[in-house]
């Protein structure tokens, strides 16, 4: 990190900190033997996440994001993209045309036919918009076309996960780059001084999904310093790694202990001067904190019966996706600037239908309701809710072709996402594919062109906020010159 | 960042200027002449080679800044720059016009000059605008040593005096001695001192005390764990490939030759040569082919649907740019897709160097396998003595096994008169073993178990019987026979069974391969083993189990299985559903005519074996056996070991000593199945075409290119100059004398490793992007030395040590702060937060945990739950962390298994690198999730336990006593007063809340899985586990001051 923005970091860091800091040494000592608490425990109201100066640089539409990041390629055609002409070509190879010579996954490049399988599922046009939806496992996103942005003409340049995860999250299909997430953290900060500014679940998903891994390096800070990392709240066991004290070690263990901690870190401090001692007092105090604030996060008793209600049977078991959803509107409510849910199993070269619908099953409702939720609250307005995988599906088959049992294989060359809120248009769809869905007719949108996108509604120019790396200036939107999309723009 | 001696930061921070950062340090030279490098270089990098630089590709308007040709080209319209005359130069008017259409660089570049920048270019060009060659492309030079009038322990600290002179800094006086003997300990070894070494050093009064301390740890071998360490996160070592299932991969040989070669003192030369090209050097030493495995650390996959030439091109772009910067500290990484803009290094350039690396012998899939090819065998000497004892045995018993046969008498029935009749034989297959020629396999399970006795009795006959028990199916097979057993005429299949009566199986099997396995016997539960078409010789039914608790005999004509005399079976297989199951003596019973039977006469043996390799026979008579019968040959050695190992009439007598020698050959195999193997790089045998790969796609190939080196850099010196270049041609290259950037690069960034900063700050970056070094002199000079000393590692290292800036006190004020805040003019000692391996080993070994057990496979100690599970592919291998128990928990961090999808917490939440990319420097973060781990983390807690057991038993009788014990244990110092004070007030308050909650304080003293000390009372060692655990989370701890 450049040594002048630490030093300014450390001087917001002294002020805010500054004045307990110098009392403790005394007060520490007065504190010993009181069961609980001390003057330190308090909270200020400086910021523990400032932003970078100058940013943002214009006004944001949005001040966080939540991003569902559906992994493993949904099928686009099973789902959003529309194609009532592909019943006449059941079992029919896809036209050399259409195809056109473009690059395959290696799984299916062996194949001798490509054969077409026309979705099986039910299409509805809904909403004033009449936007089309796959109804049959999609109910509830169907109440919600009114609100977002489809995106029907997403592409990517890779066709296996790792690269493409990669590549969607960092913009490099190479890793060592920083993510979308840790980008925000760097740049914007954070509002809440409890919790991390840029938070991760990886939620359940169904036993027999074909999931892929998933890679720390989809919410790591790559280049930039870690403290951008994404915090994973893990599902199971504390959301925070080592958030609870040890068995026998009380909260009043805990404020005694550090507050002996606190006032040899004090006489280290007066002793050399060093702003890191300084800093870390106030991660000693940032910890204690959390170890109050992330589970207050994570009691979710006090939210409504209807609003549990609102996100389904799920929401009340830890780890799922209903459960994270809640946890996500928690987060941004509290002033959590980035928060990614990151569902697996999203991976159908077989069973397609079946396990479409299983994955639907977990992710429809809550998916929904979230959107539902931060209306309902008046937080969409000020959030940025996307939705989407890192590639599409094919439109022929992979393996078994029925009318009810198909594969599809990986398809870089188009597929779906969504937004909502935070600035976004509400109830459009942008870009339009081949009766194939299988090329670009109408307005690409490629995901450096997305990520300038998000940047822009955070109020970030994407070609002014760079890093250097490596001798150049690395920028989350890469070397090339990408747009952000103003269509999709409120 | 040198101009701030008089701005205050936050001043220019105000002005939002904080990218500017080379730029800065250009205006550092109010008052001296322009030095180009220095001066003007670094704006017209960061401001004008985006577009006017050394990239044709992008270059603008024709025109070119980076060198004096470009920039002085008469034949253009309008010069850019005429030296001496800025109202001739275009340049200057387009930085200093207001027309927005005009001005450089243009608006939507987002750079900007700064008045300072303008006023130095318009200097610059007044004073004839010379170029010069980048700074560090140009060799270093043998600079004399200055003179100073600061305090000089060696020649480093004359070159440092010189620039606080000039920027009126005072140097700090030499640390506290327990101070410094604590910043050493760490420097050198990663690991705090002991308190018998704080003791000796702090006692010696003599002027060497301290060298001593540095010779001592210079020798230890914790040095090279050290130093190691730093080297690792540069080879981007991890213990799984890295991408998609990241499935293990076993190439830790690599991470233990890096840290011997350290503590052997390896010169860096050799420590190069070995690495990029050790396989390439002639008889190449073991150690000097493992440590090829550098080239092999690079991440790979084998995810399905990849592209087998995008993967092979993937890794050797990796390759390439991880050794230009590793060496060179350039950042290739910017020509893969075009001409570099900064960096005099085209595309095409690039992809010559990649050629180096691009025929690669690896496969683009690696296979999820534990070893890639190529993989070299370890020699582990160890392992050859013991199996060298074990050979010694063998011949020992081969030499009585002889010396019986020439005692058994033998007459082959061939010869024998009168001619003999057929008769009824048996031919054993397995009796106590199985036969040699071919392969034994259990399943499930390791290994056959043999046992020597059963629990109704002994076993059938000879000396061990087979004994297996499974709650499903379960079987030993013998199989992949080099010879076929062959079925005599009239031929029934038999064996030996018993069943444990206490738990019978459900279902018995016998099972045979001809050419397939496609005949078998099931008695019991013909549905239990569904194997083989039901109701065809594939399965036969054969009735009940036999009788339980006594031995059987099994016997079926093999015309039941669809077998028939005269056909060689090449395997068979003892199985079972559930139970306990012995089986014994198996074999055939058939009739056969011995004279023509070569389980009985030799002649006959010699026929059938004529012209084949046949296992079993000794090396010296293979010939022989193989040449086929000849009259005029001699045969007894031959057939003294037909009598011994073949002879149905004759072998018997040498069971026992074959049993033996059975025995010993097993337990080799299993010494040698011990062996570890790792990744070693090679070449394939003719080279792979290298090209040009467009905007860096892996189908897109451009001009053929063939190995070279840049062409700014002196000229590679091939070994065959009419060869192709080979890769030792370029490791010597770079560990020439007039190569400008290895030393530099290298003695950099061991300097960054003693002072936290390199003397060049972006160690990765010696290009014109990167930052200038702050004492170019010293760099050239350490440079130079390093080089001119045979590369000797252990020699810089004991030069930086002896150094007074080394020594120097850490405090620092604001004023300081403000004049100096990185340190980079070494007015102060070095202070920084120990790496994320050192605080826990200094846990381990200030509690007294650590085992310091060197070397070996990766170890897995505490990890919470979900740290690899949920980002596991659901066919990995790594999926499932599975913690190791006893000294596995208690390793140095270096030995522990990294996983780079999923590292382990204390090295990622204390920035440690993933090891997905190479990384010359890590950061340093302060967060509050540190503190939780430090705080609650098991092994920390632990390590707080055992730590407060040893203060109750070796720190004296009273409070004061024992908390002045923690200090000197943790912290290798005495406590002032207000700390004891501050220390003693915790306890009192930690004791009276554990004497009122022994229940608490029980619970507090069970963490972790090594024992605690039951003599020990549980409220005060609850207290001062606190009290420890406080000890450990100092800020004092964590830092290396």
């Amino acid at each position: 990190m450049d040594p002048r923005f630490e030093y300014q970091v450390n001087q917001t860091r002294r002020h805010f900190f500054g004045d307990s800091g110098l009392k403790l040494g005394g007060l520490a000592l007065a504190a010993m033997g009181l069961s609980n608490g001390s003057a330190m425990a308090d909270t200020s109201s400086g910021m523990v996440h400032p932003p970078l100066p100058g940013l943002p640089h214009f006004k944001p539409s949005a001040k966080a994001i939540i991003y569902l990041h559906m992994n493993g390629g949904p099928s686009q055609l099973d789902l959003w993209d529309h194609k009532p002409g592909l019943k006449d070509y059941f079992d029919k190879d896809l036209p050399a045309s259409v195809q056109g010579g473009q690059r395959l996954s290696t799984m299916t490049s062996g194949q001798t036919r490509f054969p077409c399988a026309p979705s099986k599922f039910k299409f509805e046009r809904k909403g004033e918009s009449g936007t089309w939806v796959n109804t049959d496992i999609l109910p509830h996103t169907a109440k919600i076309v009114d609100d977002i942005t489809l995106i029907k003409s997403i592409n990517t340049n890779a066709i296996n996960h790792d690269p493409a995860c990669t590549f969607v999250m960092t913009g490099s299909e190479v890793p060592g780059k920083a993510s979308l997430g840790s980008w925000l953290a760097y740049g914007l900060g954070s509002e809440n001084n409890d919790l991390p500014a840029f938070v991760v679940f990886t939620p359940q998903f169904p036993n027999d999904s074909n999931g892929q891994a998933l890679y720390n390096r989809m919410w790591g800070s790559g280049f930039l310093p870690t403290r951008y990392n994404g915090v994973a709240l893990r599902g199971s066991g504390d959301p925070v790694l080592y958030l609870p004290d040890p068995e026998g070690v009380a909260r009043g263990d805990r404020r005694q202990m550090l507050d002996a901690l606190q006032a040899l870190n004090q006489k280290t401090l007066q002793r050399f001067g060093d702003p890191e001692t300084q800093t870390r007092i106030s991660q000693y105090e940032m910890a204690f904190r959390m170890q109050s604030s992330v589970p207050d996060l994570t009691r979710i008793e006090d939210e409504s019966a209807a609003t549990l209600e609102l996100y389904g049977p799920d929401v009340t078991k830890p780890g799922t996706f209903a459960h994270s959803a809640l946890l996500a509107r928690r987060l941004v409510e509290r002033g959590v600037r980035v928060v990614q849910l990151f569902h697996r199993g999203w991976d159908q070269h077989g069973s397609l239908p079946y396990q479409i619908s299983n994955q639907c099953r977990q992710t429809d409702q809550a998916s929904a309701a979230l959107v539902m939720d931060l209306k309902q609250r008046g937080l969409l307005d000020e959030t940025l809710v996307i939705w989407g995988g890192e590639f599409g599906r094919t439109v022929y088959s992979q393996g078994t072709l029925t009318k009810d049992d198909y594969g599809r294989d990986h398809h870089p060359r188009n597929f779906c996402m969504w937004l909502a809120g935070g600035g976004i248009r509400r109830g459009y769809v942008h870009g339009e594919t081949d009766d194939f869905s299988y090329n670009i007719v109408k307005d690409p949108v490629s995901i450096n062109d997305l990520n300038a996108t998000l940047l822009h509604c955070m109020g970030i120019d994407h070609s002014r906020f760079s890093y250097k790396f490596q001798g150049l200036d690395a920028r989350l939107t890469g070397v090339e010159s990408p747009s952000v999309v103003k269509a999709l723009l409120a | 960042m040198f101009q701030f001696s008089r701005i205050p930061a936050l001043a220019l921070w105000a002005l939002g200027c904080f990218q500017i950062s080379c730029s800065l340090i250009a205006t550092a030279a109010e008052t001296k002449p322009i030095d180009f490098n220095r001066d003007i270089r670094p704006i017209l990098s960061d401001k004008c080679f985006a577009c006017h630089g050394f990239d044709k590709g992008h270059r603008q308007a024709d025109l070119r800044l980076d060198v004096a040709e470009g920039a002085f080209d008469n034949t253009r319209s309008s010069i850019a720059i005429t030296p001496g005359d800025i109202s001739k130069s275009e340049v200057w008017s387009r930085i200093t016009t207001t027309d927005p259409d005009a001005i450089m660089p243009p608006p939507n570049s987002h750079k900007e000059l700064t008045g300072a920048e303008r006023e130095l270019i318009k200097r610059w060009i007044e004073e004839g605008a010379p170029y010069a060659k980048h700074w560090s492309f140009e060799p270093p030079q043998a600079v004399a040593v200055p003179n100073t009038s600061h305090p000089v322990q060696n020649e480093i600290d004359a070159f440092l005096g010189q620039k606080l002179e000039e920027r009126n800094l005072k140097a700090a006086p030499v640390a506290a001695k327990e101070i410094l003997i604590r910043r050493l300990s760490f420097a050198l070894t990663g690991l705090p001192p002991s308190t018998a070494d704080v003791k000796a050093c702090l006692d010696d009064n003599s002027d060497e005390a301290y060298s001593k301390l540095v010779e001592k740890y210079l020798d230890s071998p914790q040095f090279g764990e050290e130093m190691a360490r730093h080297w690792l996160d540069v080879a981007r070592y991890a213990d799984t490939h890295g991408m998609h299932l990241d499935n293990e991969r076993q190439t830790w040989a690599y991470r233990d030759w890096v840290i011997r070669a350290f503590n052997q003192n390896l010169p860096f030369d050799q420590f190069t040569l070995a690495q990029l090209a050790g396989d390439l050097l002639p008889d190449p030493t073991e150690d000097q082919l493992i440590a090829t495995g550098f080239n092999r650390c690079n991440v790979t996959t084998s995810e399905g649907g990849s592209i087998n030439d995008e993967l092979l091109y993937r890794y050797a772009v990796d390759r390439t740019s991880t050794t230009i910067s590793a060496w060179m500290g350039l950042t290739g990484g910017c020509a893969v897709c075009h001409d570099h803009k900064f960096d005099p290094i085209s595309q095409r350039e690039f992809y010559q160097m990649y050629a180096f690396f691009n025929s690669a012998a690896d496969p683009g899939f690696d296979g999820n396998a534990l070893l890639t090819q190529p993989v070299l065998k370890l020699n582990m000497p160890e392992i050859r003595t013991q199996q060298q004892a074990i050979d010694e045995k063998l011949a020992a018993i081969q030499t009585q096994i002889d010396e019986k046969a020439a005692t058994v008498a033998y007459q082959d029935p061939a010869t024998a008169e009168p001619k003999s009749e057929t008769m009824m034989v048996e031919n054993i297959w397995m009796e106590d073993d199985f036969p040699a020629t071919g392969r034994v396999f259990a399943s499930p399970g390791a290994t056959t178990q043999y046992v020597e006795s059963l629990e109704g009795g002994a076993v059938f006959s000879g000396k061990r019987a087979v004994k297996r028990t499974d709650a499903g199916l379960a079987q030993d097979v013998w199989d992949q026979a080099k010879e076929p057993l062959l079925l005599p005429q009239g031929a029934s299949l038999f064996a030996y069974v018993w069943l444990d009566p206490a738990n019978p199986p459900k279902t018995i099997m016998l099972q045979y391969h001809r050419s397939g396995w496609q005949h078998r016997a099931v008695w019991g539960d013909y549905e239990a083993i569904q194997w083989g078409a039901a109701n065809t010789t594939e399965r036969v039914g054969m009735g009940p189990l036999p009788e339980v608790g006594k031995w059987v005999r099994l016997e079926f004509p093999v015309e039941k299985v669809g077998l028939n005399p005269g056909d060689g079976l090449t395997g068979f297989a003892l199985t079972q559903f559930g139970g306990t199951v012995y089986w014994d003596k198996v074999g055939v019973a058939g009739a056969v005519n011995p004279a023509t039977d070569p389980q009985r006469s030799f002649q006959a043996w010699w026929q059938q074996i004529a012209g084949k390799d046949v296992a079993g026979i000794p090396d010296s008579l293979k010939e022989l056996a193989k040449g086929g019968p000849k009259p005029e040959v001699d045969a007894a050695l031959l057939q003294r070991y037909y009598v011994q190992a073949i002879c149905e009439s004759t072998k018997a007598n040498f069971t026992d000593l074959r049993a033996q020698t059975e025995t010993l050959k097993q337990e080799r195999q299993r010494l040698e199945d011990t062996i570890p193997s790792t990744f070693v790089f090679k070449d394939m045998p003719s080279p792979r075409e290298s090209f040009i790969m467009l905007r860096g796609a892996y189908d897109k190939k451009g001009e053929p290119v063939q190995p070279e080196v840049f062409a700014f850099l002196p000229p590679l010196q091939k070994a065959d100059p009419n060869a192709r270049a080979t890769r030792l041609d370029l490791a010597k290259w770079l560990v020439a004398p007039n190569h400008p950037l290895t030393a530099r690069v290298t003695v950099n960034r061991f300097w960054q490793q003693f002072f936290g900063v390199g003397l060049v700050k972006s160690s990765y970056d010696f290009g014109s992007q990167g930052e200038l070094p702050s004492h170019p002199e010293l760099l050239d000079w350490l440079a130079v030395r390093f080089q001119t000393s045979g590369w000797d590692v252990k020699q810089l290292v004991r030069l930086i040590v002896h150094s007074a800036a080394f020594q120097r006190d850490s405090h620092v004020d604001q004023e300081l702060l403000a004049n100096d805040f990185e340190n980079r003019f070494y007015a102060r000692g070095p202070r920084f937060r120990l790496d994320a391996e050192q605080i826990r080993d200094n846990a381990l070994k200030v509690s007294g945990l650590l085992i310091d057990k060197m070397g070996g496979k990766g170890v897995k100690p505490y990890q919470p739950a979900n740290i690899w599970e949920p980002v596991g592919f659901a066919g990995s291998n790594t999926r499932f962390y599975s913690q190791d128990k006893g000294e596995s928990l208690y390793r140095r961090s270096i030995y522990t298994f990294l996983k780079r999808t999923a590292p382990p917490p204390f090295m990622s939440n204390f920035d440690g690198p993933n090891r997905e990319q190479f990384c010359t420097r890590r950061e340093r973060s302060n967060t509050p999730l540190q503190a939780l781990q430090l705080m609650n983390d098991v092994q920390h807690v632990e390590a707080a336990r055992v730590l407060a057991q040893r203060i109750l038993k070796d720190g004296g009788a009273d409070d004061s006593s024992k908390i002045r014990f923690i200090f000197q244990e943790v912290l290798s110092r005495q406590p002032a007063d207000d700390e004891l004070q501050i220390v003693q007030l915790q306890l009192n308050a930690h004791r009276q809340r554990y004497q009122a909650d022994k229940d608490a304080a029980t619970k507090l003293v069970a963490h972790g899985e090594s024992s605690r000390d039951e003599s020990l009372d549980v409220t005060e060692l609850a207290a001062f586990t606190l009290v420890s655990s406080m000890m450990l989370n100092l800020d004092e701890t964590l830092t290396r001051n």
